[in-house]
């Protein structure tokens, strides 16, 4: 039986109200302490022999017959009128198939316009026109080749110079504009009767995702009916997104996603490439191919907004009493930001909060989700605000946390929290890093004229999950098992996950399960993103193999003559009273059998607020005369519910580490304010960690199921240690430096502009060398 | 004194390339990058294209034993030269060691970066099989990796290392 | 990348006869390959120079210097204990040199002739004063990684070459042929003088390859040492370099020589500087009076003065490290 209900939805910090259905009857959610023998256990991932002998097929790899090539002509100026496209002299260029622009396309909705090719081009890097030609080469030939003319109009590029009333307004409702507002207690009376106060800003830069497989989509026809391979942490969303697009029923929309080479979340729908490939498909009657180079990936394939914030905070009786939070998010052409302020609302139990975020429209390219989006930037602010009071009122920033850290109350809705382990997290990671070693002035550094400090900040994150997931688990009659399920694994181990759950609920080995992802034509999944995976597809894997399971015992009961209730499934085998008889051989006079176990995830709780919780520590060396941070050590605590595969979540934990590490210490897109140009689009000017950037990062985890989550116990783990890395480091570098350095990245250049500008810090090294023994 | 050799091009040219151990005759114009011959032309997808400007390593591939840029390489200028591509690692259906510990250690996330990565680590244990993780750090530096699997490439490395000796 | 032309070349004569007008030398490709995919070279000939014979390796004779083929690749210079023992410097500049594949595919000479990185420069569709445009870029825009000394009013760009400080810290010459003569010059020449204010960086000619560089034996006696600040822990072009060699007896520096990178359009020497430190007891005190010689001309931009203390702590760590020694 089929139930419509209204159930709270959150991802990515925001919550909506959504319905859903609930459908049949939940299990009982594994428990603290089930002897489970796949789940919980470190699993190879079940693709890695295709992925270390370059078998895995990615969407860049596809070769088909026939198959075409696009290439898009975009925008070299950051604002402009398009009035006139001549293609014909790229349509002379032998090779050269179509040319679609913004005269001669059809329309296709994309992101609330019309079309894809729009009158005013609004970043360097906008589409203009797409060339299909016999291959990539020559299509790139042919895109000097289309004439264009532009009348070229004033353009802002940089967040506070378009925040600025002077600059030109690039749209008629302004440049800035009201994004969220958060207001609880009474924050003027808290603010005037507060000990100490602390204002300040804090900057962060743009932030490009870079995955390594850049955005790309090939498109095929047979007849009428679309198949769109495509690199996507969402397939059903590329499928809304090309129904909306091209208006074609979901019954002709089929879209695959094999192996995927990261997204980090900037692939959550159709892009304007999938619909072009598309277009010219169906025009040219072959599949077409459009794929972006490096270049176009990091001028038009999405951002972290750079971000200006202002924070306030007030202690009161060595508390915080209060906490003032103004954001602006510089979200390019954007429709939508990631609310920087999410953690100041939520993160602690603090009486007094007025949060607000505006959304800041400039000529670049748009903001997409960016792994944690808007709380990795928050979280930079408000733990380094809360370091500053620390210091201010002189309590260790640690205790002060602690005082705030405590309660099981969501502070915005006053609902229970189903599992919050934050102080766990404090704990575990002040014992491991040896926190009590922290004095105000720093440590003791490695050699003379280094300065060495300790930082830490918490994290707060969604990754409860959400339906609608659905998955099927078909059962061979030898014993084997085929889960569909259309989520997609977009480099985090989700393979491998639905293996473990589908062969644990299922009672065989994951040896014999065949995992079938990534197909708009299995059962809904959601978008791979907001850490939703694991606790959105986990119960429905779980409960389509218990259907499965169940069918199975009710065959064996039949075949081997035993009552239901003594049997049940283990290690592949029906186990009854001691007795052990193989599936293969429970079906042996069955053959063409198949058993078909249906899941579908139920709706949370409405009772209770689903969160992840965790806490980094870092240790860091900075060098005051070369402005360089090393940072030794992080320690990074995570209470995310039940671990399900501790191999796969530590590399997770480890690789959004790494990530935050660029964020807070190298990476920053450069772009020229008078042409508008990205002077960073690719990896020489844009620097990613490398191999030696890595610190020794220990990884730990409150591992305890969740068991008012969902039946599985598991929350969501992708987006958490990215979170307050940045943070903890900038934490670090202000305790090794007494100096505080509010804007990201903490580059040598701004290290050592700060440390120019505070004499005092370069000298006074023996003063401060008896406090730090102290 | 040599005999001059011929002007190739800029029209397509034949050219054959030592791929794996393997002759492979190719009809190509100069400017094709190795990369793009490896991926166009022969079909092996191994070596990806990230950046296809010499900065990330996704496309390393070995020519005469030693680690390149397979996108900074043009193809007419390895003819004769020994090439190998990940592809060639695995031999009877068993993978290399390097290849094994890779999964062992959980040494990828996407995935993208790996085939390169591995390139440039059978590399350096061909050359030296007794290494630290210095030595390893120093043979990836060229290949960058988004997920940030680089604890477990170091790790995966030592191991394939130590069971080579 | 345009069409072109590809031949091999089997000797210099032959190269030297290839390399007419439209034609370009192909040693590694690291630097070239890039130039033409960026729109920013054309040839229509490319003459690979990796089949010559003779300019791979090095050699040391008593009397003739220190000898290092032009072909020879950057991983080998890197890897030899030999060369090590007579020019550890050259080690040293390599170590954190971009990244092992372009050090195994980049030369010596290619490294030498490498064009500058400058952001403004590398962007086609930028109409900077190098390209042929009237003005630079960087003067009134994103300016962190540019020159602070030496542009004369020009090009801002640096110069990026980590073995060029390096190699001139030991008096190092160059040698150069084409199908007409040869010639030999002292690498600092190699670089286009800033004040001449011409399009191009280096002083090579057309038709001329670089065969091979020399280390004078005198310039062997002296001690070296490079060190490099970066914004990544690796791969990553200077943000300031300072190559130091000297002769050291009893804490004293003599015969000093300090070149810098990453902060002039070429490798940046002053011999004033030079001669702050000579005969003198080393102290940071001393250290720092050369900094100031050497910069003392600095007009940095917006962006860029953290150049000047950092390229004054890094004189001060090279040259403590060369007494210390």
């Amino acid at each position: 039986m089929t139930k419509v209900v209204r159930t709270r939805v959150e991802f990515e910090g925001s919550v909506s109200e959504e319905l859903a259905l609930v459908q049949g009857e939940d299990a009982e959610p594994w428990a603290q302490g089930e002897e489970l023998v796949i789940v919980g256990h470190p699993q190879r991932r079940v693709e890695g022999i295709a992925k270390v002998t370059g078998r895995a097929r990615y969407t860049h790899d596809l070769r088909l017959p026939g198959m075409l090539h696009a290439r898009m002509l975009r925008s070299p100026y950051p604002r402009a009128r398009v009035r006139r496209v001549d293609p014909s002299k790229a349509l002379a260029l032998p090779g050269v198939r179509s040319v679609l622009h913004r005269f001669n396309a059809p329309k296709a909705a994309f992101r609330g316009e019309e079309t894809i090719f729009r009158e005013e081009v609004r970043f360097v890097g906008d589409e203009v026109a797409a060339v299909c030609a016999d291959s990539e080469a020559i299509a790139e030939e042919a895109l000097a080749l289309i004439s264009v003319d532009y009348e070229v109009l004033p353009h802002v590029v940089d967040l506070e110079e378009a925040i600025d009333e002077a600059s030109p307004r690039i749209d008629e409702h302004g440049n800035v504009h009201d994004a969220d507002r958060h207001e609880r207690g009474d924050v003027r009376k808290a603010f005037k009767e507060a000990d100490a106060v602390v204002e300040a800003t804090y900057r962060t830069a743009t932030q490009m995702h870079n995955s390594f497989e850049t955005h790309g989509a090939v498109a095929v026809w047979d007849g009428d009916m679309l198949t769109v391979h495509e690199s996507t942490q969402h397939i059903f969303g590329v499928r809304r997104g090309l129904q909306a697009a091209l208006r074609i029923p979901y019954g002709r929309i089929r879209v695959v996603c094999d192996h995927m080479g990261g997204g980090f979340g900037s692939k959550g729908g159709v892009g304007k490439y999938s619909i072009v490939a598309a277009l010219f498909a169906r025009e040219l009657g072959t599949p077409v191919r459009c794929v972006l180079d490096r270049h176009e990936e990091n001028l038009a394939a999405g951002n972290r907004s750079a971000t200006l914030q202002k924070v306030r905070i007030a202690a009161k009786g060595g508390r915080i009493n209060a906490i003032a939070h103004d954001s602006w998010s510089n979200a390019g052409q954007g429709r939508w930001i990631a609310d920087p302020t999410g953690p100041t609302k939520s993160l602690y139990d603090v009486p007094n909060v007025l949060t607000r975020s505006y959304r800041v429209l400039a000529n670049t390219g748009s903001l997409a989700a960016f792994r944690a989006p808007g709380y990795v930037e928050g979280t930079f602010a408000l733990e380094c605000a809360i370091d500053e009071l620390a210091d201010r009122i002189g309590i260790d920033p640690l205790a002060l946390r602690r005082l705030h850290a405590a309660s099981d109350r969501d502070p915005i809705s006053g609902l229970r929290y189903s599992l919050k382990r934050l102080v766990d997290c404090y704990d575990i990671g002040a014992q491991e890093i040896g926190w009590s070693r922290r004095r105000p002035k720093g440590l003791r550094a490695s050699a003379p004229g280094l300065r060495r400090g300790l930082g830490m900040a918490s994290q707060i994150w969604s990754g409860g999950g959400t339906p609608p997931a659905y998955a099927t688990v078909h059962l061979n009659p030898d014993g084997t098992a085929v889960v569909r399920i259309g989520t997609q694994d977009i480099g985090t181990g989700t393979r491998t996950i639905v293996a473990q759950i589908c062969a644990e609920a299922l009672g065989i080995a994951m040896a014999d399960v065949r995992v079938e992802i990534g197909d708009t034509d299995s059962p809904y999944a959601p978008i791979s993103a907001g850490s939703l995976t694991v606790a959105s597809i986990g119960p429905a894997i779980r409960l389509a193999a218990m259907d499965a399971r169940d069918q199975l015992l009710d065959v064996a009961a039949g075949i081997l003559e035993v009552s239901k209730a003594e049997l049940r499934v283990e290690g592949g085998a029906v186990v009854s009273r001691g007795a052990r008889t193989p599936i293969a051989k429970v079906f042996e006079e069955l053959q063409n059998y198949t058993v078909i176990g249906k899941g579908a995830r139920l709706p949370n709780s409405e009772e209770l607020v689903l969160k992840t919780f965790g806490a980094h520590f870092a240790e860091v060396e900075v060098d005051p005369r070369t402005g360089e941070v090393v940072v030794d050590r992080v320690v990074a605590v995570h209470d995310v519910g039940r671990i399900v595969n501790p191999l796969t979540a530590r590399s997770q934990v480890e690789g959004g580490v790494i990530q935050a590490l660029g964020f807070a210490l190298s990476e920053e897109r450069v772009v020229d304010r008078p042409t508008g140009r990205v002077m960073t689009p690719g990896f020489e000017s844009y620097k990613v960690p490398t191999v030696k950037d890595v610190p020794k990062i220990v990884v730990r985890f409150v591992d305890a199921p969740d068991t008012c989550a969902n039946n599985t116990g598991t929350k969501g783990l992708g987006e958490p240690p990215i979170i307050p890395t940045a943070a903890a480091v900038a934490n670090a570098v202000a305790n090794a430096l007494g100096i505080r350095v509010r804007t990201l990245p903490l580059t040598p250049q701004r290290v050592l502009d700060a440390v120019e500008a505070a004499p005092a810090a370069k000298g006074g090294e023996a003063d401060r060398r008896g406090d730090r023994r102290s | 004194m040599p005999r001059a050799t011929p002007v190739l091009g800029p029209a397509a040219v034949d050219v054959t390339l030592d791929v794996n151990g393997h002759a492979r005759a190719i009809h190509i114009r100069p400017q094709r990058t190795l990369l793009d011959a490896l991926r166009e032309d022969l079909g092996l997808m191994g070596a990806k294209k990230v950046c296809d400007e010499g900065t990330c390593g996704a496309c390393t591939v070995l020519v005469d034993g030693r680690p390149v840029y397979a996108c900074m390489t043009l193809a007419v200028a390895t003819a004769g030269r020994a090439v190998e591509t990940v592809e060639g690692l695995a031999h009877d259906g068993g993978l290399h060691p390097v290849q094994e510990a890779f999964i062992a250690h959980d040494a990828f996330q996407c995935g993208f970066c790996t085939p390169g990565q591995i390139m440039s680590v059978v590399a350096l244990l061909r050359a030296r099989p007794d290494v630290t993780a210095d030595d390893v750090k120093r043979a990836v530096t060229g290949n960058l990796c988004r997920c940030g699997a680089y604890p477990n490439i170091v790790a995966a490395a030592l191991a394939a290392a130590k069971r080579k000796k | 990348m345009k069409p072109f032309a590809y031949v091999r070349a089997g000797s210099v004569a032959e190269a030297a006869r290839l390399l007419g007008k439209g034609s370009a030398a192909l040693a590694g490709g690291t630097d070239l390959i890039g130039l033409m995919k960026g729109g920013l070279a054309a040839p229509a000939r490319l003459v690979d120079l990796t089949g010559i014979d003779g300019l791979r390796g090095w050699t040391r004779e008593r009397g003739a210097g220190l000898r290092i083929g032009a072909l020879t690749p950057l991983v080998e210079l890197e890897e030899s204990e030999g060369l090590a023992r007579h020019l550890p410097i050259v080690r040293e500049a390599l170590a954190d040199a971009a990244t092992l594949q372009l050090r195994v595919m980049g030369t010596l000479g290619g490294n030498l002739l490498q064009r500058n990185r400058c952001w403004y420069f590398r962007d086609q569709a930028v109409p900077c004063w190098l390209k042929g445009g009237t003005r630079c870029f960087a003067v009134d825009g994103e300016n962190a990684h540019h020159a602070i000394v030496g542009t004369d009013g020009g090009c801002n760009r640096v110069s990026p070459s980590d073995l060029a400080p390096a190699l001139i810290a030991h008096d190092a010459r160059v040698s150069l042929a084409s199908a007409r003569a040869a010639r030999t010059i002292p690498l600092a020449e190699l670089f286009t003088d800033p004040a001449l204010h011409r399009r191009e960086e280096h002083t090579i000619r057309p038709g001329e390859i670089v065969t091979q560089v020399v280390i004078p034996d005198s310039a062997l006696q002296r001690r070296g040492t490079y060190v490099k600040a970066m914004d990544r822990k690796a791969w990553s072009f200077a943000l300031v370099s300072v190559a130091a060699a000297a002769r050291v007896r009893d804490g004293k520096l003599r015969d000093t020589r300090i070149v810098l990178g990453g902060v002039a359009p070429v490798p940046w020497r002053v011999e004033a500087a030079e001669r702050e430190v000579d005969g003198q007891p080393y102290s940071d005190a001393v250290a720092a009076r050369a900094a100031d010689v050497l910069l003392a001309d600095a007009h940095p931009l917006k962006d860029n003065g953290y150049k000047i203390p950092l390229a004054k702590e890094l004189v001060r760590r090279a040259l403590a490290r060369l007494a210390a020694a």
